[in-house]
């Protein structure tokens, strides 16, 4: 039994490999077969890393995206597993890596002062007073990557715009921003 | 509620695969760790060539001698096993041994123990000249760092480097190892205090910059975060 798992693993490995050298050559369809192929295995994984199913959506898709970016560095006689989990494991880990940057953050802010600002002239606004002034997609671009530290390429596909796109909102919000605590 | 969230996972999944189907093209594969490294090492070879034709140092003769000679060897070796272990680590799923880190760390301090100890150490230099001779020998270190730096860096960023930090120092080891073997080549000063002061530690120091360099770029550079 353990050795036809063993064979059948190997098959499946040698299929992907192929799909892979193919996606290399720029054949859609083995692109298609591949990512479906991998889908499953992925999920799995990632599950292991990241709790929250939202959360596990946005980490799922930047893998497949990573994937998509590095695939010129795949070299077709090395076996496609250990270079899939390589990157998985590596998004995983600065997902973990944001998620904890963010929480720190998120203390941070919800830990009321013990004194009252002396001075509400020379105090900085609060982020939400601020954000509220902004358009609502320059807004939404902002909150995406600044605050649920999402990379630019998920948060295109979540507003369903092009990376350029969102690059102006989030540049068009920074200077806003800017401007508005500078006020 | 925006349409958004109602999608299911599977319909999420369709979404993005046709995304990227749509998006495939032929892509030219990386060359294999092996033959960037050759050609790094060819590129090595022509400043090599370079050095020994403007050098005063009768470097030839000095080969004789054994302590020269493993310097020079230890330090060029470390260089190679550093570049490889760059060129490996912005490949995803390939292992950097310790066993190959270990080695390059124990041959630079074989190399430098050496220096040390190979030569008596000259303490009775004035200030002033020991500055005045050894600066022009830690500008060189940097510059003859510069092309096998640049080459290096290259041929790794052409890669997807998976750990923050780490390719920056190995290409900086790499490239400033090699550097400190061309300056033993270059630089007719054997006198310890002067190698370990101006020759090794500027390469310590670039390698130090070049490791935080790698970490800025890598940031940028990783597959899931793009530049903003």
């Amino acid at each position: 039994m353990n050795k036809l798992d063993n064979a059948e693993r190997r098959r499946r490995s040698r299929v992907r490999a192929q799909l892979m050298e193919r996606v290399q050559q720029g054949d859609a369809d083995a692109c298609r077969a591949l990512l479906d192929d991998i889908g499953p295995s992925l999920t799995y994984f990632l599950r292991r890393r990241v709790a929250d199913p939202h959360e596990l959506e946005d980490v799922y898709q930047e893998v497949f995206m990573a994937i998509f970016k590095a695939r010129h560095t795949y070299e077709p006689k090395r076996p496609f597993e250990p270079w899939l989990f390589a990157i998985a494991r590596n998004i995983a880990a600065d997902y973990a890596r944001r998620r904890w940057s963010r929480a720190r953050w998120e203390e941070l802010v919800a830990e009321p002062p013990d004194q009252p600002a002396e001075s509400s002239n020379t105090a900085a606004p609060e982020l939400k007073t601020v954000l509220a002034k902004l358009p609502s997609d320059q807004r939404e671009a902002f909150s995406m990557l600044k605050l649920d530290g999402l990379s630019l390429e998920a948060a295109a596909v979540r507003a369903g715009i092009s990376v350029g796109a969102l690059k102006v909102r989030a540049h068009r919000a920074y200077r806003a921003l800017r401007r508005l605590i500078g006020e | 509620m925006s349409e958004a969230s109602h999608l299911t996972h599977e319909d999420r999944h369709r979404a993005l695969v046709e995304r990227l189907t749509a998006n495939v093209q032929p892509i030219r594969r990386i060359w294999p760790v092996g033959v960037r490294l050759g050609l790094w090492m060819v590129l090595e070879a022509c400043v090599l060539a370079w050095v020994s034709a403007h050098t005063t140092n009768h470097f030839q003769e000095k080969l004789t001698q054994p302590a020269y000679a493993i310097e020079i060897v230890s330090f060029a070796a470390a260089a190679i096993i550093s570049a490889a272990l760059a060129l490996r680590s912005a490949i995803p799923g390939r292992s950097l041994p310790a066993s190959e880190t270990a080695l390059a760390a124990v041959l630079v301090l074989a190399g430098a123990m050496l220096v040390s100890v190979a030569e008596p150490m000259n303490t009775a230099n004035r200030l002033g000249d020991f500055v005045r001779q050894g600066l022009p020998c830690a500008y060189s270190t940097g510059m003859f760092a510069v092309l096998p730096w640049l080459g290096l860096w290259w041929a790794v960023r052409r890669g997807t480097p998976m750990r923050s930090g780490l390719p920056g120092v190995l290409i900086g080891g790499a490239a400033l190892s090699f550097s400190f073997a061309m300056m033993r080549v270059a630089c007719p000063s054997d006198e310890p205090l002067h190698l370990l002061t101006w020759h090794l530690l500027p390469a310590l120091i670039l390698t130090v910059f070049s490791g935080l360099a790698g970490m800025v770029w890598l940031k940028l550079r990783s597959p899931s975060r793009d530049p903003a």
